[in-house]
């Protein structure tokens, strides 16, 4: 008994547009038209979508990003997001292709909003994201959505799902193609295990995604369902890698989690790494964050008990955001820690821009074990790049949670030269919590 | 904030929904709040409700900076 | 070619002369004055050019001024590291090295060393804008004080990465910074993490990479007497402001602040009747538009007041907002609240969060 997935991978060396969709000698092309034609068929909402390629080292910027998320298709045919872009149906088992090296990049042509991000291709801004590293397919796009086109939080929720659409439109690419290596992830009933798994430590992890908005439609979704109308429950680490879930469009940048973060969770894939060998990975623990004390107490009780009756000796612990969502943070560590389950947490901090502000806005002393990804507080100062996609101007327009319009000091983030000045916040999951991060916090 | 105007000698009282919040920013007396968009009122309730519950609670935040403590106290409320 | 040092001393280092000095203005010499001249002795590959030298009392009544002076001096000089004092337990004169050493790291962006003892007030106040040495309590010391400071001032303008503030003899700064490490499966925090994970469950030594630091507590300010006599402030973090943010505070990481007269008033107007809203960017605002007094409750205050429970309301209220904002910002900003609160004889303060 057991759920097993299959990722084949094709490794891209690059991506063009052109007539046709096809895969010739690791050159994946898109039929630019078609695609288009396909995504602006599925939602009327859509007014305007541009496909654009940017490369690693290529000197551009792209802002306001939406969403990444990687091309992928399921061998059985179903959709890539079980009650998003398709039926509702089981994720977590069966096989897929994955396109690596590339992301489907969602681009507001003119709008931002508060959880929307910058990418640098090149220069200095370049190291503060993974997908620098990527070849990005960026699907820049306009909407009717007149009711939020002037709101600070926007569900963009047009721009989203073509953006979901488009990766599985792509993903079709794949379908028979020859990969060049496999990811087998096989997660065994947890009551039918054997020895030696079966009695090494039992390590769960526990998700904390982002679905404090409680106007619906800004959250992250399970299975298409609202997190913030959500309780803890059991999951296969499968199911997050085969599209049950998907990511919002609340939180600042780079505390997020995107959807590529989810279909290829590093957290979770390094867990899997050492199942049978050092530890017993008994699965996830999904839980969601909250705004009211309340909730969260509620939640890091199920965490709790849940984590006890899993038979959990120790747990991993990793929420999608800071600021507020550290109170759910720490509450669930500290309930895991005081039942005697010991705890990692991994997360991000919020030290400010001078580096001395409280880390988390909830300290204590049993956290004795975190692993920091990065200060949303930190600034950049970058030089302009030759090439924007996007619109500058939603730095400074559009309240994006690292940018501003006005600072007596700083003057505009984006600057009339191109330049820009803007908080670590705006980096497009630049603190990639979700574990991509090759950055860490010291003492100065 | 808190530590600031209580250590320039102001009895202070944090009006909050995040206890463990303001535990840890050291506030010492604090009267806790329903949420955070609505901290004294919530939205779907009629207004005399929503009255009630705030007057009661900054009632018993005034009672609060009347009262000695020996250490950081979160007031009870009862509505 | 060697690297050039500038150097700051008040009065009495200076040999200007003693406590009937210490109005004297900032000054630059070419070349030591006192205790910089120890330290280019001690220098490997570097002189020091020149020294300025300040009174204490001039620099702590008019500090920005004094700063600005100096500033100016300093512009067009090449300078490869910033070192003043050492400055013992003397208290005026530790917060000028600090004063001194921030501005420097600011405007020029020059490492900067300074030396002090624990119980001097500038350690708190600057050990994270420079770097600090922990140092002795009296002049006696300064020999001793000026050889640590100097291995360490010949290992930045050698550009080595310094030890632990330990090894060096230094105050921890407290100051978080992001690191970046080569892109390696490695060093990424999701195999951080889970082989921290693995280290703890064997019992094997690991580090933790936010350390979490002690909780400063302040003293309970001592309860009201008699409320029905008081006189009571509110100030919010939650972002109530007049419609059309007069004092354009921020949405979010807030630097400015305002406060606004409800003298006269029983409730807060709502946004809709061109009266108060929230600008904080962390929280759907439909609540707190259409009634602000869910978050600055100026309608239950007015109400305590008028039942005589409390003896006044003070007549102005100040907001800000909370999210993002740093704890060095806030209590500026906490601070320069409290004279207009001295003025009108504030006795206690309701603070609302969001």
């Amino acid at each position: 008994m057991h759920m097993k997935l299959t990722i084949g991978n094709i490794h891209v060396k690059d991506v063009v547009v052109g007539s046709e969709n096809s895969f010739k000698d690791g050159v994946l092309t898109i039929d630019k038209q078609a695609a288009i034609d396909y995504l602006m068929g599925e939602d009327d909402h859509i007014t305007e979508l541009d496909i654009v390629i940017a490369h690693p080292g290529d000197d551009t910027r792209i802002v306001p990003v939406i969403e990444t998320i990687e091309p992928r298709v399921r061998m059985d045919d179903r959709c890539l997001f079980p009650g998003v872009t398709g039926d509702l149906v089981p994720a977590g088992e069966g096989e897929l292709k994955a396109f690596k090296d590339c992301c489907v990049t969602v681009v507001g042509k003119e709008w931002g909003s508060f959880g929307d991000g910058v990418i640098d291709m090149g220069g200095e801004g370049a190291k503060q994201t993974y997908w620098s590293r990527l070849i990005n397919i960026c699907l820049v796009g306009d909407t009717d959505e007149e009711f939020e086109r002037h709101e600070q939080q926007k569900m963009n929720h047009a721009l989203r799902w073509a953006g979901h659409r488009f990766a599985e439109w792509i993903g079709k690419i794949a379908k028979d193609l020859p990969v060049d290596d496999e990811e087998v992830y096989e997660f065994d009933a947890i009551t039918k295990r054997e020895a030696p798994k079966n009695g090494l430590p039992n390590v769960v992890a526990v998700l904390q995604p982002q679905s404090q908005m409680e106007a619906l439609g800004y959250n992250d979704l399970w299975y298409g369902w609202d997190m913030n109308k959500y309780l803890p429950s059991f999951v296969s680490p499968t199911e997050v890698f085969d599209g049950a879930m998907i990511s919002g469009s609340f939180m600042p940048a780079s505390s997020k989690w995107s959807t590529y973060e989810m279909q290829n969770f590093p957290i979770l894939k390094e867990l899997f790494a050492e199942d049978g060998k050092e530890i017993n990975f008994i699965g996830v623990i999904m839980s969601n964050l909250n705004v009211a004390l309340d909730q969260k107490e509620r939640s890091a009780i199920m965490v709790r008990n849940m984590a006890l009756n899993l038979g959990a000796d120790y747990a991993l612990v990793t929420e999608e955001g800071y600021g507020n969502p550290d109170t759910d943070y720490v509450r669930c560590m500290v309930i895991l820690e005081d039942a005697g389950i010991p705890v990692v947490g991994v997360s991000d901090e919020s030290n400010g821009r001078d580096g001395l502000g409280q880390p988390l806005v909830v300290l204590n002393d049993k956290l004795n074990a975190l692993v920091s990804t990065g200060n949303v507080g930190e600034l950049s100062d970058l030089p302009a790049c030759a090439t924007v996609i996007g619109n500058l101007e939603a730095l400074n327009r559009d309240g994006m949670s690292g940018s501003w319009g006005y600072d007596e000091v700083l003057g505009k983030s984006a600057r009339d030269d191109g330049s820009i000045i803007m908080e670590n916040n705006n980096w497009f999951c630049g603190n990639h919590i979700s574990g991509f991060a090759a950055k860490t916090i010291v003492e100065w | 904030m808190v530590k600031v105007f209580e250590r320039a000698g102001y009895p202070i009282v944090h009006m909050c929904n995040l206890i463990p919040v303001s535990t840890t920013v050291g506030a010492n007396r604090m009267v806790p709040t329903i949420s955070i968009p609505y901290p004294l009122g919530d939205p779907n309730t009629p207004e005399e409700e929503q009255w009630k519950l705030r007057y009661h609670r900054v009632g018993v935040a005034l009672d609060a900076l009347a009262t000695p403590i020996e250490e950081q106290t979160a007031f009870k409320v009862k509505i | 070619m060697a690297k050039k040092v500038i150097y700051y001393v008040n009065q009495f280092f200076g040999g200007i002369g003693g406590e009937d000095t210490a109005d004297f203005e900032p000054e630059i010499r070419e070349g030591q004055v006192g205790p910089a001249m120890a330290a280019n002795a001690a220098l490997e590959d570097a002189e020091v050019t020149h020294t300025i030298i300040c009174g204490d009392n001039f620099m702590g009544s008019n500090t920005q001024e004094a700063l600005d002076r100096i500033e100016k001096m300093l512009e067009g000089k090449e300078m490869d590291l910033f070192i003043a004092g050492p400055a013992f337990q003397a208290g005026r004169y530790g917060v000028a090295c600090g004063n001194v050493c921030k501005m420097v790291g600011e405007k020029f962006g020059v490492p900067t060393l300074t030396s002090m003892n624990v119980e001097n007030p500038g350690v708190d106040m600057f050990k994270g804008y420079t770097r600090m040495m922990s140092g002795h309590n009296a002049a006696a010391q300064m020999r001793k004080d000026m050889a640590a400071m100097m291995a360490v001032a010949n290992k930045m303008l050698r550009g080595e990465e310094l030890g632990t503030p330990e090894e060096e003899g230094m105050f921890h700064s407290g100051r978080r910074i992001e690191k970046f490490l080569e892109y390696t499966r490695e060093n990424t925090a999701a195999y951080r993490g889970v082989q921290m994970l693995i280290k703890k469950i064997k019992g094997e030594p690991y580090q933790t990479e936010l350390e979490i630091p002690e909780r400063d507590v302040v003293p309970i300010a001592e309860p009201i007497a008699d409320l029905s006599k008081a006189n009571i402030a509110m100030v919010t973090t939650g972002g109530i402001v007049p419609v059309d943010n007069p004092d354009r505070i921020q949405s979010a990481s807030a630097t400015r602040w305002g406060r606004y007269n409800v003298a006269g008033l029983d409730k807060l107007p709502n946004r809709e009747a061109n009266g108060y809203k929230t600008i904080h960017a962390g929280f759907d605002p439909a609540a707190a538009d259409a009634c602000p007094d869910v978050i600055m409750p100026i309608d239950a205050m007015r109400a305590y007041e008028k039942e005589g429970k409390i003896g006044k309301l003070h007549d102005y209220f100040y907001s800000t907002v909370g999210t993002g904002t740093t704890e060095s910002e806030a209590a500026r900003m906490a601070e320069e609240i409290i004279p207009y609160l001295q003025e009108d004889g504030v006795d206690a303060i309701i603070l609302t969060s969001t």
